[in-house]
């Protein structure tokens, strides 16, 4: 019962911001002299409107999930990643690589590839959280830093050591996954493959380690004040490793599942053109970091996104109208998140709170 | 092409005025213990009015001035977040960046009707420079003079910066704000008004940024071209550890590789490897510039 109220206490804020976000919409819908409703609308059937529709929102969720609950992990440790995106992308490379390449069955390939896709992911996150226990550099820097890293060098393996020469040439990309080891779709003819079977299953693996597990237990007593966390003789270092560990690696699986259950291959920028990793920090932000939340906040910017491709195919209203709504949501969301949670860090103190 | 000639320092000039403001605001907040993400969204958003400006007024003064006006106004919706409501200046940054991509692309169809990029050949981008003397000697005219006047304006405004902080009373107050606001605050100084003020110098400067980007180099816009030069521009400041010289330098070095990184992609290297090369040295470096001074405020991670 604690639980649904946590949960029904941390949507509060969220389904307000949502309004204000939709408001917002409305008016530079309204600027641009289209019909409110209308656009709305087409955005409502964009991402709801048919089960192919609704499949597709699900499909592009997938990632987006993966990543806010890394990222969650990441945050309830008091630990600012913002790496998302490149942990995603070497992972997903890894991945790749290793699904073609690795001489066996395919769905031997498939696993090996998932599984060298969260440990490729996991451990580049955790280089950077190395750095900083060891060196004391900066999270918030490395893991920026080793974004830029992390897909130019993807962009190199695809465009010329591992490029499929095949076809046309000039694109970047690897050759095609045989079909053995693709991710099986949900249903099929639609996009949702089994990633998002794992992404859920993520969700409910997090929500049961945060609240039931010490590891969790330990995660948010750092995030919630490390003093205390250190007197009661907390590793402090393990606690943030680990969780750099497991965010990364979460991030690592969204790239791979997006591989492997979407693209097939990898191609260059196919990962970052679509921004996942920013939305899943907003979808994490969006849910306050609750693992349960993140699951609704993932699927509601996909549908966004879904929703406004959906508006730009039948209006004229362009697709960006998805960024703006988002960018408002989490303006507003950020108010309320800074009070029950980063001011309490820097206070060091406060009493402790429920819904981290 | 030669890799390595006078021309190369020329066009590094040419490529670090961009980065070099955006990390001169970055660090003006920095100053004051506020960590700004959102300078890539602010220097796009300048970049946008730049052109917006330019091509409704037809006046480059006006553009570039309308520049700055329009990223002053998202500096306050930033301050008002995150100084206002205390809300997170990292998750306010995000937001910031998004808004930004998403209004300009979208202002992009509904003032110009077109997806993708606005250009148009009536309009003049910014004048090259040409200084009178300088420009007689040698090497050195190629490399001073004939770069348009905000690269002028960059290296002006850190200079100018530097003095500030060291050479003005509100340059100290503001540095006493960024070591500790709650002592500052006893002293009786004005911390939200200096922060606010602090947020919006980093809005002009971005919005200059933005102009020099959009005007300066080329005379267009498309869709996010920033191209990350706003978080480069973090790194940049992070790294030259919010002291205007500092930055100078890091930035310096940051164009420098940009500028060698098209040169090298003649010489059949791999451009991804040379691009990546200003992040390898800024980790590298990181190694071996630890952090003195609290600046960033917020960038004690983990404890």
């Amino acid at each position: 019962m604690a639980a649904i109220r946590e949960l029904c206490k941390s949507l509060v804020q969220p389904v307000l911001a949502v309004m204000i976000g939709l408001l917002t919409g409305a008016v530079v819908i309204a600027a641009v002299g289209e019909s409110v409703i209308g656009t709305y609308q087409e955005m409502w059937k964009g991402a709801f409107g048919s089960f192919y529709f609704f499949t597709s929102t699900l499909a592009r969720a997938t990632p987006i999930m993966l990543i806010a609950l890394g990222l969650a992990l990441a945050f309830r440790a008091g630990v600012f990643n913002l790496g998302a995106e490149g942990q995603m992308v070497l992972g997903a490379i890894s991945a790749t690589l290793v699904a073609i390449y690795l001489p066996a069955p395919g769905i031997v390939k498939m696993l090996a590839g998932i599984l060298v896709g969260i440990t490729v992911g996991g451990l580049w996150s955790l280089l950077a959280g190395y750095m900083e226990a060891k060196f004391r550099i900066p999270l918030l820097i490395s893991t920026l830093l080793f974004n830029y890293i992390a897909v130019l060098f993807a962009s190199y393996l695809v465009s010329d050591p591992f490029q499929d020469r095949t076809g046309s040439a000039a694109l970047a990309q690897t050759v095609m996954l045989e079909k053995s080891a693709w991710l099986p779709k949900l249903f099929s003819g639609m996009s949702v493959h089994a990633g998002f079977f794992f992404a859920i299953a993520a969700a409910l693996l997090l929500f049961w380690v945060i609240r039931f597990t010490p590891f969790g237990y330990e995660v948010k007593m750092l995030g919630q004040n490390p003093l205390f966390a250190r007197y009661g003789g907390i590793n402090q270092i393990k606690v943030m490793l680990t969780g750099m560990f497991a965010s990364g690696g979460l991030a690592g699986l969204a790239g791979t599942v997006e591989v492997l259950g979407a693209h097939y291959r990898f191609v260059d920028g196919a990962l970052t053109v679509p921004n996942f990793a920013w939305t899943g920090m907003m979808a994490t932000l969006l849910a306050n970091s609750n693992p349960i939340g993140i699951i609704f906040t993932s699927i509601l910017l996909a549908a966004f996104q879904t929703g406004a491709m959906g508006v730009e195919r039948n209006t004229e209203v362009p697709l960006e109208l998805a960024s703006v709504i988002q960018a408002v949501l989490i303006l507003f969301i950020s108010a309320k998140f800074s009070y029950d949670w980063w001011k309490k860090r820097k206070a060091k103190g406060g009493e402790s709170h429920g819904a981290a | 092409m030669e890799l390595l000639d006078w021309s190369l320092i020329s066009s590094t000039i040419r490529m670090v005025t961009p980065i070099l403001l955006a990390a001169l605001g970055g660090a003006l907040c920095a100053r004051v213990g506020i960590f700004n993400v959102g300078l890539e969204g602010l220097v796009l958003v300048g970049a946008f009015s730049a052109i917006v400006g330019n091509h409704f007024t037809g006046s480059l003064f006006l553009a570039i001035l309308f520049a700055a006006l329009v990223c002053v106004l998202f500096s306050l919706l930033f301050a008002y977040m995150t100084i206002g409501l205390k809300a997170n200046e990292i998750v306010v940054g995000v937001a910031i960046n998004f808004l930004a991509l998403g209004l300009t692309t979208f202002a992009l169809r509904a003032i110009f009707g077109v997806k993708g990029a606005f250009y148009d050949k009536e309009m003049a981008g910014l004048p090259k420079l040409d200084i009178p003397v300088i420009k007689e000697i040698p090497v050195l005219g190629d490399i001073l003079s004939g770069h348009s006047p905000l690269v002028y304006f960059a290296f002006l405004a850190a200079i100018m910066l530097y003095l500030f902080f060291y050479r003005t009373v509100t340059g100290f107050r503001v540095l006493a704000v960024g070591l500790n606001p709650v002592a500052a605050r006893s002293l009786g100084l004005k911390v939200t008004g200096l922060q606010v003020l602090a947020i919006t110098a980093c809005g002009v400067l971005c919005g200059v940024a933005g102009a020099q980007l959009s005007l300066g180099q080329v005379t267009m816009f498309s869709e996010g071209m920033t191209a990350g030069r706003g978080f480069i521009a973090l790194v940049a400041m992070m790294m030259g550890q919010s002291h205007p010289l500092g930055i100078l330098a890091s930035s310096f070095l940051f164009g420098l590789m940009d500028a060698l990184s098209i040169r090298l992609q003649g010489l059949s290297l791999p451009t991804q490897f040379t691009s990546m090369l200003p992040y390898l040295l800024t980790i590298v470096a990181m190694f071996f510039v630890k952090e003195k001074s609290k600046a960033g405020g917020s960038q004690q991670s983990s404890r």
